[in-house]
């Protein structure tokens, strides 16, 4: 059962340019929602089209279900992501997500979406080579979908609520999955209290993602050793407001992983090892204090492909990343 | 494959991970056959490699290029 106004339309080329009109894309065209297919979306998940996944009191916004489906299906989900993009929605709506700050900063923070569990290899969700990038339906999608709720229903419209200076890419969609199967390193969702047979979103607003190359380490340290190095040239944003919880992402490449695998580093490693280094005081204007309250502050995601000497830094904006369990 | 055709021997060396990459080169250059010694881990695949890692990989792949020059692989 939906809710929402209905348009008509002679042709798929009518609505797409409908919706063009009225700011309802994010300048890419959309799938049409018909209520056929949102009450799939909605039944598929067994929510109805009133359940609330989160409000925007700063922006008198409430978004129930029948909106994020509507979302999903514009952003060319199928129904079966669609549970995915609503632990996705009901993340970033989280108090402490501080969505408001994050989608209206004008640093245009963007939102990384990280699945883990078995549904990334139900739905063919991306997280070897190129996963970052385009080509992965359920990648692209479910990232699509989620700034399309941002768009369309907490009104984050460039020049509107949105104040990015620039913005960035990311913003279009930005989600892939943790490679769980490349060693035995417990998976994201599970550290975050969650069940391995579960399956779990992970939503991190960022300020700014840097690669950290290094090509000439051999060893777990001297990994570790650059990625301090490259941490605290970019420095981390904090806010008392976020308490001692703030994150950090890391997304440890491939050709990183190896080294880490080889000397038998767990994930509780690398945070132990690199968290009094972030927290050293600074030495120079770019060797700066990274705040980070805890070592498991400190989030450790493995993904990519061979080939690159690099990992990646997703540098937050002023929220903590919350994991939401894909019901 | 450039060496050859301007009638120099040479044998390709390529990282594992990049086989498929320079089969297909092959293939579009028209020698879809042209054989590569590759190397592998824990040889990254970058080929940013130390002067001991360079010595090392050397020794491995001077006999199999040999081989390759004389037919004999």
């Amino acid at each position: 059962m939906t809710t929402a106004a209905q348009h008509t339309y002679d042709s798929y080329e009518d609505l797409v340019e409908d919706y063009f009109e009225r700011g309802w894309t994010d300048g890419l065209p959309v799938m049409p929602p018909t209520p056929d297919k949102v009450t799939a979306f909605l039944d598929g998940a067994g929510l109805s089209g009133d359940e609330v996944l989160g409000t925007v009191p700063t922006r008198e916004v409430t978004c129930t279900a029948e909106q994020a489906a509507a979302n999903a299906v514009m952003a060319g989900c199928l129904p079966e992501y669609f549970p995915t993009v609503v632990a996705a929605v009901r993340a970033h709506l989280h108090p402490k997500g501080n969505c408001h700050s994050t989608t209206g900063t004008l640093s245009g923070a963007a939102q990384a979406v990280i699945i883990n569990g078995p549904v990334r290899n139900e739905l063919g969700v991306a997280s070897g080579a190129g996963c970052f990038g385009p080509g992965f339906r359920a990648n692209a999608t479910i990232g699509r979908a989620l700034r399309l709720v941002i768009r369309n229903v907490c009104r984050g419209i460039p020049g509107f609520l949105d104040r990015a200076s620039f913005s960035t890419p990311a913003r279009y969609t930005f989600c892939f999955g943790e490679n769980e199967e490349v060693s035995d390193w417990e998976p994201l969702h599970v550290q975050r209290g969650l069940s391995p047979e579960q399956s779990g979103v992970t939503v991190h607003s960022l300020m700014k993602m840097v690669e950290a190359t290094d090509f000439t380490s051999r060893t777990a340290e001297a990994v570790c050793e650059t990625l301090v190095r490259d941490i605290r040239a970019n420095g981390v944003a904090g806010d008392s407001w976020l308490g001692e919880d703030g994150n950090l992402v890391i997304v440890i490449g491939h050709e990183h992983h190896r080294f880490f695998l080889e000397e038998g580093w767990s994930k509780a490693d690398i945070q132990q090892y690199l968290w009094p280094r972030l927290n050293a005081p600074a030495t120079s204007a770019t060797d700066r204090m990274a705040r980070i309250g805890k070592p498991e502050g400190i989030l450790i995601v493995a993904a990519g492909g061979a080939g690159m000497g690099a990992s990646w830094l997703l540098l937050p904006h002023l929220a903590l990343a919350i994991t939401e369990p894909i019901l | 494959m450039e060496l050859e055709w301007a009638g120099v021997p040479s044998v390709a060396i390529v990282h594992e991970e990049m086989r498929g990459s320079a089969q297909a080169i092959a293939r579009v250059s028209g020698c879809p056959d042209y054989e590569f010694l590759a190397a592998n881990y824990p040889w990254t695949p970058t080929a940013i490699w130390s002067k001991e890692e360079c010595l090392e990989l050397a020794e491995i792949m001077a006999p199999k290029v040999l081989a390759a020059l004389t037919g004999q692989s």
